[in-house]
């Protein structure tokens, strides 16, 4: 390198900043042309836009991912609407640890009804964005592999939803709460249906939460639950 | 020392530590909620202090540069600061901006888009605050008697960090939009001109300490800031994978995000080289250990740590996990944490007058830090790994994954524990070096071959 002058080095520093900048800029217009299309958005809808506002007001990205991006405290809520659906966002946010008891803590915060729905609006607008493959489906384990069958068909999408985030059943889902497989051996539909409804009246202090679903819905997640027994398969 | 003015550097360096405690203590209190013990979550919730402990560390790198400019930019254009009050009145409104938006933080009052945290009225102020710095010292440059390649790169560094700041500031109601600017800001800075700022200040410190030729360090420093940006403009883009942008992003960013390490590597070569041709003989030895493990830990932690993770067939599965963690806590604290640590060690005994060098404290705080961090770094590596393979691979649900890792962020603790011994060393000896005095005669490398040769 003793070819190199000092003159030649600045060049070289001066033109290769010039030029990766200019292609940058470049590559930034192109960009901001191609993101409507990409992101839907001619459906960011005036509710949206207040609830992304919410979102950065109360910095929800000090715990959470959106887009990958934020913090590494709390779940990752690109696809949040599909996976957990608009009831279970609103409970959530009414009262989050009632959802979620002793396990780690998110700030109470006093949304109004209108406030909720933004944010539900603003998850469906963020899910409904195409990223590029992410967030990656799950490759290997139990998400991978066939699903250990279970009775009573299909699971409907309010159980997939809701329920799952604490219990597991036919090995999917969360630890927090007991597993399901084959509840419908142990409860009867009336009881299952006083349970889902008001669990603090059936069994004052536990912790399942008060989900605040439509009659319809606890009809569907009852009727599937009481399916959950051992010789239903 | 040569100037009285360049005193204003060690007000700067002061508060540096003072802010470095501060990131520490929110740093703990994320480790504990972590492993389960959140604690202090009716009074400081996680993203309360997520925002403090990012943007303490924010501000005392900056206060850091601009110290490091206070002190570099009289020497090498020889002349005093322009305005020397102006600076001071300049350090007191960034503390008083900066405070105001920490505790702010507590109070539910801030921009919540990570990084750039700080509320909308005060991000003005800020801009305001280091357009003043820029111009003070703009002027001296401008007014010096030597124009030197160090401080002009230097002086573009800091000017770029200031307009760069701007883009952060374009309202918007889109989210992909809002990301988009954000990384403008916050790449273009750390992969960007704050390596302009680290090689004006790494130039400058290898002059200083290994006394081998200007013409030759500064030509190496336009190669390497070469580097910088011919990979980092467009290595922007591997923020943008996943954001809802076009995906030819995920090959320019995955091409030049892979040149990116280049810059960095050629900074630890260098920083290695001269300082193995030159110096050895200046008495700030410890100085020396801080420069030259700069650049080897930048190139560690910015450089190869960064370029795995960026990957894009990686990134679609470590984007938003602690592996990102482990990336940026040692890419900070290599390439601009010992940075700054390394000009307060080689402007400390200029500034109070007082020979302390390589005390055995002194040589504490760097091996424990370092050790420390490497420790901290592989424990959010271990921690990040886990949790893609159980959360992103094996679809797990996020809390029960985190339950897994709680036992990994004890490790933490104890890593975080060491560092923290290291900084409070670090700490005690700056107390130790006492007040800043006027007029101190610089040291100067002994039994220098005194012309290194152009090779």
């Amino acid at each position: 390198m003793t070819m190199l002058s000092k003159s030649a080095a600045r060049a070289f520093f001066l033109s290769g900043t010039l030029l990766f900048s200019a292609v940058f800029i470049w590559l930034t217009v192109d960009t901001f042309q191609r993101i409507p299309a990409q992101t839907n958005s001619d459906e960011l809808t005036e509710s949206v836009a207040r609830g992304k506002q919410i979102w950065e007001e109360n910095n929800c990205m000090g715990c959470h991912t959106l887009l990958g991006e934020g913090a590494y405290y709390a779940p990752e809520l690109t696809r949040v609407y599909d996976r957990r659906g608009p009831a279970f966002i609103a409970q959530m946010l009414r009262d989050p640890e009632a959802v979620y008891p002793g396990q780690r803590r998110m700030v109470k915060y006093d949304f109004s009804e209108a406030q909720i729905d933004d944010m539900n609006a603003f998850f469906q607008w963020i899910g409904r964005m195409d990223l590029n493959g992410f967030p990656p489906e799950p490759t290997i384990g139990l998400a991978g592999a066939a699903p250990i069958p279970i009775p009573g068909g299909e699971r409907p999408e309010i159980f997939s939803q809701v329920c799952t985030a604490c219990h597991a059943l036919g090995g999917i889902g969360g630890a927090i709460g007991p597993a399901l497989d084959f509840v419908g051996d142990r409860f009867d539909r009336g009881y299952l249906m006083r349970w889902i409804t008001d669990p603090q009246a059936v069994k004052p202090g536990t912790t399942m939460p008060k989900l605040g679903l439509t009659q319809e819905q606890r009809n569907e997640v009852v009727i599937f639950l009481s399916k959950q027994r051992e010789g239903g398969l | 020392m040569k100037y009285e003015s360049q005193k204003v550097a060690y007000w700067f360096f002061a508060t540096c530590m003072l802010l470095l405690s501060l990131q520490l203590v929110y740093g703990f209190i994320m480790a504990f909620a972590h492993a389960g013990y959140d604690v202090l979550h009716p009074w400081v919730p996680f993203n309360a202090a997520r925002a403090s402990h990012n943007n303490l560390l924010v501000m005392w790198l900056l206060a850091g540069f601009m110290g490091a400019a206070y002190y570099i930019i009289p020497d090498e254009c020889e002349r005093p600061l322009y305005w020397p009050k102006l600076a001071y009145v300049q350090l007191i409104a960034f503390v008083i901006v900066g405070v105001t938006a920490i505790i702010g933080f507590h109070f539910n009052w801030w921009e919540g888009r990570k990084f750039l945290e700080i509320p909308r009225p005060l991000d003005y102020l800020v801009v305001v605050d280091v357009l003043l710095f820029v111009v003070n010292i703009g002027m001296t440059v401008w007014k010096g008697s030597k124009m030197t390649t160090t401080s002009i790169v230097l002086f573009f560094g800091l000017l770029m960090a200031a307009v760069l700041y701007l883009p952060g500031m374009i309202p918007t109601d889109h989210q992909t939009h809002d990301a988009f600017w954000r990384w403008w800001v916050v790449h273009l800075w750390v992969e960007g001109v704050w390596e302009l700022i680290m090689g004006g200040i790494l130039a400058y410190l290898l002059i200083r300490l290994t006394g081998v030729d200007r013409e030759i360090v500064e030509k190496w420093l336009y190669v390497i800031v070469g580097f910088t940006f011919l990979s980092g403009i467009l290595g922007t883009g591997h923020h943008y994978y996943f954001i809802g942008t076009p995906n030819y992003w995920l090959w320019i960013g995955g091409i030049f995000s892979a040149l990116e390490p280049l810059a960095f590597l050629g900074m630890a070569i260098y920083g290695l080289a001269l300082a193995r041709k030159g110096g050895r003989n200046h008495p700030n030895r410890i100085a020396l250990f801080w420069t030259v493990g700069c650049c080897v830990m930048s190139f560690v932690g910015a450089g190869f740590l960064g370029m795995a993770h960026t990957l894009p067939q990686v990134n679609l599965y470590t984007h938003g996990t602690l592996v990102t963690a482990m990336h940026g806590h040692m890419a900070f604290w290599g390439a601009y944490a010992m940075l700054v640590l390394a000009i307060m060690t080689y402007a400390l005994p200029q500034l109070t007058g007082r020979k302390l060098f390589d005390t055995p404290s002194a040589i504490y705080a760097f091996w424990s830090t370092n050790i420390g961090m490497t420790a901290m770094t592989v424990a959010f590596g271990i921690a990040g790994v886990a949790q893609v393979y159980l959360e992103r691979r094996a679809g797990m649900e996020f809390l029960d994954v985190q339950r897994e890792l709680q036992v990994h962020f004890i490790g933490l603790i104890l890593a975080a524990t060491l560092f923290t011994s290291g900084i409070i060393a670090f700490i005690y000896n700056f107390i130790r070096y006492g007040w800043p005095v006027g007029d101190v005669e610089e040291p100067v490398p002994t039994g220098l071959r005194a012309a290194v040769p152009a090779e």
